[in-house]
């Protein structure tokens, strides 16, 4: 059974290579690493952004500099369109006896709380030399959004997989491969994990080189593994039933959306719910998928918790499983 | 005429397909989590560990002093577990914070760092002068840490004095902002319905590729622009549809819905017809999956600029889905400017049309691919 589990597996790599498609799986999710790299530090420095006036008081300028990101104008009326425009820039002008606050009217109270907090500390004359408090670090140098974007992009690998399998199975249903693995000395079982492989080996390879990439160096490489596999697992499941109850192309992308939807939600629910709230989210296994990863990737996880973890995410697919088992059954007679 | 009836006949087609239905589940769905899983305002309280390495006075005094702001007025005491240890503190609620006094400096070092806060230790130097002490996680932006060690230079009540003070001159008044549970249907219709239909454009094409339709086409006395014209008009039905269930009792009769309307079909038209000129490149969906991915990937990068009002890179202003989010939420905003959807409208038409004229010159020349 092993080597028909094997042949199946290298025959889809082989389909797949010709079709670009398993190296597109592989390729966009390290694209989308460099991506995050390029981007992360860029929002992690985020403060405030402030519009001056050009050589109207370049030491001001230069103070606001160490505290927000400021922007020089030529004149008010182009700090004023700078202001009006629709990203939160707040403008600081001069007037008779100091320095008055511009908005548009719209901007966050967090912004212009730290926009005048700013100009009170530049009018009191406090001087980063003069600081008088001390920082201590703990060295943690990922920021919490590169994290973030990093465990999204862990769940996309592994629903990429599954629609690789999808699709993989929607190819053999138009040849009509399908009903004729009846017929051989191929069983089910041996169908189905010959499909699974290929998912699986893209899902874990693509894991590991985009947390390398993202420099995820330090965290524990078999634990993410362990991650990345059970949750390939569901999305294989889903795989699975999608393309075998798609007759065409056309079902199986209108159902992409459907697969989304409960890895969107639970990774909004694990971020921004607070904690009773969370219960609700309890059902999927995306978010113990995300939940699981957030513990690694913040280093912050044990064994015990991970196999728990993973032991949920298993148990839910068991049951989809279970539940779904006919309808996999009938779709391949 | 032709038109029509192709519009009919594919709408037929569709009402007995999956896709069709899968959109309007998809809808309400999106429209439940609004309405039950999305808080109208989330929780915005940061939680904050200090400790008071003080004399029992001073301990009193900054404790009274951040007990005013307290809601009820009264703090609570509480035991907090973090690494393995239980610590005990007294937890003081105000509007934006959680602030734990805890009763050992290894206290807040533990807690900073497990629950990854910031942690604060206030002090006394040599010559008896308060000295504050922060610890940080180490990925905080300089120029926060610049803000961080300067903050304590002058006291806490004249700062709050002087920024009280402060003259602020908005250039516009009257501005209600939206709730969070608005601000997060632009990115949904954005991209459920109107960025959806470049990628359900593309299967709709790629079926009727493999199923020889747009090389029977040519023999027919329709043109291959009112096919294409025929399928886009499923989508933006479909599209406008699925928008509508979502936002129609999100907002009820309160925003314009004929700029939504319009909005929502010009979106859908350019997405449908970049869809579409994808679609005329590639003979099937696993050779075009990845550039459309690619594309979903990058259209969606507005949105994380959407949701951190302080990041804004020029180049973000370019992407289509920058403009269609905006658009959205000025149509949602009270008092929005209307003539950013008008003109956003405008933009996306016209782009859709010349993405259209070239798809229709590739689908006439080759017929198939």
């Amino acid at each position: 059974m092993l080597k028909r589990i094997w042949t199946i597996f290298i025959r889809d790599l082989t389909v797949n290579m010709r079709e670009f498609i398993t190296l597109y799986m592989m390729i966009i999710p390290l694209v989308l690493a460099v991506g995050i790299n390029l981007l992360s530090p860029g929002i992690n420095d985020t403060t405030v952004n402030l519009a001056l006036i050009e050589n109207e008081n370049p030491e001001q300028a230069a103070y606001f500099d160490d505290f927000a990101h400021v922007e020089l104008f030529r004149d008010e009326q182009r700090v004023e369109d700078r202001v009006m425009s629709r990203d939160d820039v707040v403008g600081i002008l001069p007037k008779d006896n100091g320095y008055y606050i511009m908005t548009q009217g719209n901007e966050p109270e967090s912004v212009l709380e730290y926009s005048k907090l700013l100009n009170v500390l530049y009018e009191s004359d406090v001087q980063l030399e003069d600081a008088r408090s001390e920082i201590i670090e703990f060295g943690r140098t990922v920021p919490p959004l590169k994290k973030m974007l990093v465990n999204i992009l862990l769940l996309l690998i592994s629903m990429l997989a599954g629609m690789l399998i999808a699709m993989n199975i929607l190819e053999e249903k138009s040849d009509r491969t399908v009903s004729a693995i009846n017929v051989t000395p191929t069983s089910r079982r041996a169908f189905i994990l010959g499909k699974s492989f290929t998912g699986m080996a893209v899902a874990l390879f693509s894991s590991i080189a985009c947390l390398l990439i993202t420099g995820f160096y330090d965290i524990n490489l078999g634990q993410a593994a362990l991650v990345v596999f059970s949750s390939t697992i569901l999305s294989l499941l889903i795989g699975f039933i999608q393309g075998l109850n798609s007759d065409d192309v056309m079902e199986a992308a209108g159902s992409v959306k459907l697969m989304f939807l409960p890895m969107v939600g639970s990774i909004a629910g694990y971020e921004f719910v607070t904690g009773n709230w969370q219960i609700f989210f309890y059902w999927s296994p995306f978010y113990w998928a995300y939940r699981a990863n957030d513990m690694i990737l913040s280093k912050s996880g044990n064994w015990p918790q991970l196999i728990l973890f993973i032991g949920i995410i298993l148990a839910i697919c068991g049951a989809v499983y279970a539940l779904l088992a006919p309808r996999i059954v009938k779709g391949l007679q | 005429m032709k038109l029509l009836s192709s519009f009919k006949k594919e709408l037929i087609l569709a009402s007995r397909g999956f896709y069709f239905y899968v959109e309007l589940i998809f809808a309400l769905v999106i429209l439940a989590v609004l309405l039950f899983a999305i808080p109208q305002n989330f929780s915005g309280t940061s939680t904050e560990y200090l400790y008071f390495n003080l004399p029992q006075e001073g301990k009193e005094v900054f404790t009274n002093h951040l007990l005013e702001e307290d809601l009820d007025a009264k703090s609570e005491m509480v035991e907090i577990e973090a690494d393995g240890k239980t610590f005990k503190a007294e937890l003081i609620v105000t509007d934006e914070e959680e602030i734990y006094i805890v009763d050992s400096e290894e206290a807040v070092r533990t807690l900073a760092y497990s629950e990854k806060v910031i942690g604060a230790v206030l002090g006394l130097d040599e010559n008896n002068q308060l000295h504050y002490k922060y610890y940080l996680q180490g990925y905080e932006s300089t120029r926060l840490k610049n803000l961080i060690s300067i903050l304590n230079n002058e006291s806490t009540d004249v700062l709050k004095e002087r920024i009280d003070n402060q003259e602020v001159r908005p250039l516009s008044t009257g501005y209600e902002p939206l709730n969070d549970r608005e601000n997060t249907i632009p990115p949904l219709i954005g991209f459920s319905g109107s960025l959806m239909g470049m990628f359900i454009m593309a299967s709709y094409i790629f079926l009727d590729k493999k199923e020889g339709v747009i090389k029977a086409y040519a023999v027919t006395a329709s043109s291959v622009w009112r096919y294409l014209m025929s399928k886009i008009f499923v989508v933006l039905l479909t599209s406008v549809v699925s928008g509508l269930i979502i936002i129609m009792p999100v907002m009820g009769f309160r925003i314009n819905y004929g700029l939504l309307l319009l909005l929502l079909l010009t979106t859908g038209f350019f997405a449908s017809s970049l869809g579409l000129l994808i679609a005329s490149f590639y003979n099937n969906l696993m050779k075009a999956f990845g550039v459309i991915y690619l594309l979903v990937i990058l259209l969606m990068v507005p949105c994380i600029a959407y949701f951190i009002p302080g990041w804004g890179p020029v180049w973000i202003k370019i992407i289509p889905s920058y403009p269609m989010l905006q658009g959205f939420k000025e149509i949602i905003l009270p008092n929005g400017n209307i003539a950013y959807p008008l003109i956003a409208s405008a933009g996306f038409l016209a782009v859709g049309i010349v993405l259209f004229a070239i798809t229709n010159i590739r689908f006439k020349k080759t017929l198939s691919v």
